[in-house]
């Protein structure tokens, strides 16, 4: 699994001098910029801002650093791949959507604006959208808090910060 | 070949294991395959209690589909790694190689329901044509030869029994001692789960490690007893049992005399047949009917043991119910199964007139992305707070649900679906039905008392979940062939025969009249024992 790789990596911090999170911080999104096979650039960037809306980074790392574009990107290739379609079509309804509410991508909105998008379809009328935002946000939450075996959680950040990496290696997973 | 047994899951790998013993020469079919630990390890999104990403332990997305009805009452196409499927495992051990393993013996209460409660309105509730006295051995011998820890007499609700467990409990973890403490300053009576797992040793494997991982996944070290790790392979020791697994039994083959004389199956997409002279099907409450209903002949056109219209009804499951409450220290301590205390202060004698209840328990260990999945409802589903929720209260949080008994319903059921089918072209089934308004009444009054009994331990926030209207089965599937002493309101007899065939059984949960306020499995493999006795008697005395 390439994520122990990234074990591998995170060793590395130790010639920057940095502690190992925070170089892994840095470190992830950029190892883990890989081929997708899933979603187009374009579309990476919104899965991706999306993800980070639903959990952000604070004290603890967030979606973007668990790789959680990369957990959705592989299982849609993968045993979800019956979604890959309301994939395609939501990210293209919402890219739509953003255009005509703000003339902007929504990448390329500041953080809070996003949350604002997202809060204000949440309540409004378009079902399409809503249904599709309830599906990145499950997708989300187990690629953030599932096993790293499947390309999300990586270096078990959702368990490190739950404070249950012990438990949660203690025994072969 | 004298018999064939349909099925390696609970029931049927004790059939297979007591009929073997008893010198009768099976041949144990199943779908699925033998699965080792290392195959699935432990990961939340591929348990059998979270299948996102597949089945761990089958049946797969690839090869079957059912249609189930959505609210609006329409019918969708379902896999089965989605809720609305009602999977059960498809392994050597069926549900028990990866189950929770609490072993619970049903009060003496569950078996006549009728004439304790009467039926509500829109209910066929029954009574049982067993007594609990009457299965109380074959309780005993599952819990011997299954291998259950647990500590005899600490229930005070508990029907009588001759023995007690082989095994002592697990000890309490933190959570559970906190919970039994509160229990006595309320008047409950808390004690150990009885669990079908090794709390020492035992017929050569060892106890239970304490891994947070335990329902929803195979056992790494073998002390959770399926029958995977105790009959079938002590049915295969006889030399009298041949397990045969990637066969998926298409029908049960009939002669002219309205007699079964074999099962037809598929191995590897092609067709076999092995003649017998009984058949057992022990498929489970929603596979049971559908292979009974595949083998419609022209004496028996709606199915096998199906001419009145019986086969596939009162599909059951439980309407679980319960509460979680945050605490203000942790009282997570990593320990599995976790599942450790409960009490049955509440499986019967409700007030305002309520039909049986639940027992209660603390819940299994809830993994991240479940616990994710399950904020109270006043934290947003998404965002920096959802987040900081999920991280501060984490290991704060403590659940306690129990298995609220369903009044049984007619119109809950499964039966063929019309122009689908699974990857062997054999018509798949579909489900439809909603479970009475009275369980969820029942549901409430249980939430409300684990809410209670949540506050007495400590919990300063809690919140209540009651289950909705929704068809009831899961893993906790049963009802579907009811077992009755008149053939016009039940499929199979006392000893699990259909009523109107010689040679035809089944032995599974679909036989349960009513499904008790607890996990079944034990009264599944008990109502096996029972079944196994009469059939060795019948054909060995025959």
């Amino acid at each position: 699994m390439w994520y122990k790789s990234l074990e591998r990596l995170a060793n590395l911090s130790k010639l920057f001098r940095v502690n190992r999170r925070e170089f892994l911080m840095v470190a992830i999104p950029l190892y883990a910029a890989g081929p997708l096979e899933t979603f187009s650039r374009e579309e990476a960037r919104i899965v991706e801002a999306l993800c980070d809306q639903v959990i952000p980074a604070d004290d603890s790392p967030g979606a973007k650093q668990a790789g959680v574009l990369y957990y959705i990107d592989r299982q849609l290739a993968g045993p979800l791949q019956r979604f890959q379609p309301a994939y395609h079509e939501g990210l293209s309804r919402l890219r739509d959507a953003c255009h005509d509410r703000t003339g902007r991508d929504f990448p390329d909105l500041p953080f809070p604006e996003q949350t604002k998008f997202l809060e204000d379809m949440e309540t409004g009328h378009e079902e399409r959208l809503i249904s599709f935002w309830r599906m990145v946000i499950d997708h989300t939450m187990q690629g953030f808090y599932g096993s790293p075996a499947h390309g999300g959680n990586q270096n078990e950040v959702s368990w490190d910060m739950l404070g249950i990496r012990d438990v949660m290696e203690g025994h072969s997973h | 070949m004298d018999v064939v047994v349909v099925g390696a899951g609970a029931a049927g790998g004790i059939v297979a294991e007591q009929l073997a013993l008893g010198g009768l020469r099976v041949v144990l079919l199943e779908r699925g395959r033998w699965q080792k630990f290392s195959e699935t390890r432990h990961d939340e999104l591929r348990s059998q209690r979270t299948t996102v990403l597949g089945n761990a332990f089958g049946p797969d997305d690839e090869h079957y589909v059912r249609l189930a009805q959505m609210a609006d009452g329409s019918f969708q196409k379902v896999l089965p790694s989605e809720g609305a499927y009602n999977n059960i495992a498809a392994c050597v051990g069926g549900g028990t190689f990866s189950y929770g393993a609490m072993a619970w013996r049903y009060m003496e209460r569950d078996f006549r329901m009728r004439s304790v409660y009467g039926a509500p309105e829109g209910s066929t509730l029954e009574d049982w044509p067993i007594s609990y006295q009457d299965l109380e051995p074959f309780y005993t011998q599952a819990e011997w030869e299954i291998g259950v820890s647990g500590k005899a007499g600490a229930n005070p609700f508990e029907s009588p029994r001759q023995k007690p467990y082989p095994m002592p409990p697990l000890p309490f973890n933190r959570e559970a001692s906190v919970l039994a403490a509160a229990a006595k300053r309320i008047g409950l009576h808390a004690f150990p789960i009885p669990m079908a797992i090794n709390s020492v040793p035992y017929q050569g494997r060892p106890a239970c490690i304490a891994c947070p991982h335990c329902v929803g996944f195979a056992c790494e070290v073998n002390a959770k007893n399926s029958t995977a790790v105790t009959t079938i392979p002590r049915a295969i020791a006889t030399k009298l049992c041949e397990l045969r697994t990637g066969c998926v039994a298409s029908r049960i083959v009939m002669n002219a005399g309205g007699q079964a004389s074999g099962v037809e199956y598929f191995q590897d997409d092609k067709l076999y047949e092995q003649p017998c002279r009984v058949v057992v099907v022990s498929c489970s409450a929603t596979e049971s009917p559908r292979l009974l209903f595949n083998s419609a002949t022209k004496l028996f056109p709606q199915g096998l043991g199906n001419n009145n219209g019986w086969v596939g009804r009162n599909l059951q499951g439980h309407a679980y119910s319960g509460a979680l409450g945050i605490f203000e220290k942790d009282l997570f301590d990593g320990l599995g199964p976790a599942a450790r205390v409960a009490c049955c202060d509440f499986n019967h004698g409700l007030p305002d007139g309520l039909k049986g209840g639940a027992m209660l328990a603390n819940e299994f260990i809830c993994l991240p992305y479940l616990y994710a999945r399950t904020v109270p409802p006043q934290v947003p589903r998404w965002g920096i707070r959802h987040k900081r929720f999920v991280r501060e209260n984490y290991k704060r949080t403590v659940g306690v649900k129990g298995p609220v008994q369903e009044m049984p319903v007619f119109e809950c059921r499964v039966e063929l679906a019309p122009d689908l089918k699974d990857h062997w072209g054999i018509p798949s089934l579909r489900i439809s039905g909603h479970r009475h308004p009275h369980d969820v009444e029942v549901g409430k009054f249980i939430a409300a008392k684990a809410e209670e009994w949540l506050k007495e331990a400590g919990a300063i926030t809690t919140w209540k979940s009651v289950p909705g209207r929704g068809v009831s089965g899961g893993q906790h599937q049963a009802g579907t062939c009811r077992m009755g002493s008149d053939p016009k309101t039940s499929v199979v007899d006392r000893n699990c025969r259909i009523h109107d065939l010689d040679n035809v059984y089944v032995v599974d949960g679909s036989v349960h009249v009513n499904n008790g306020g607890f996990n079944p499995s034990l009264t599944i493999q008990a109502i096996a024992y029972w079944a196994s006795a009469h059939m060795v008697k019948d054909m060995r005395g025959g």
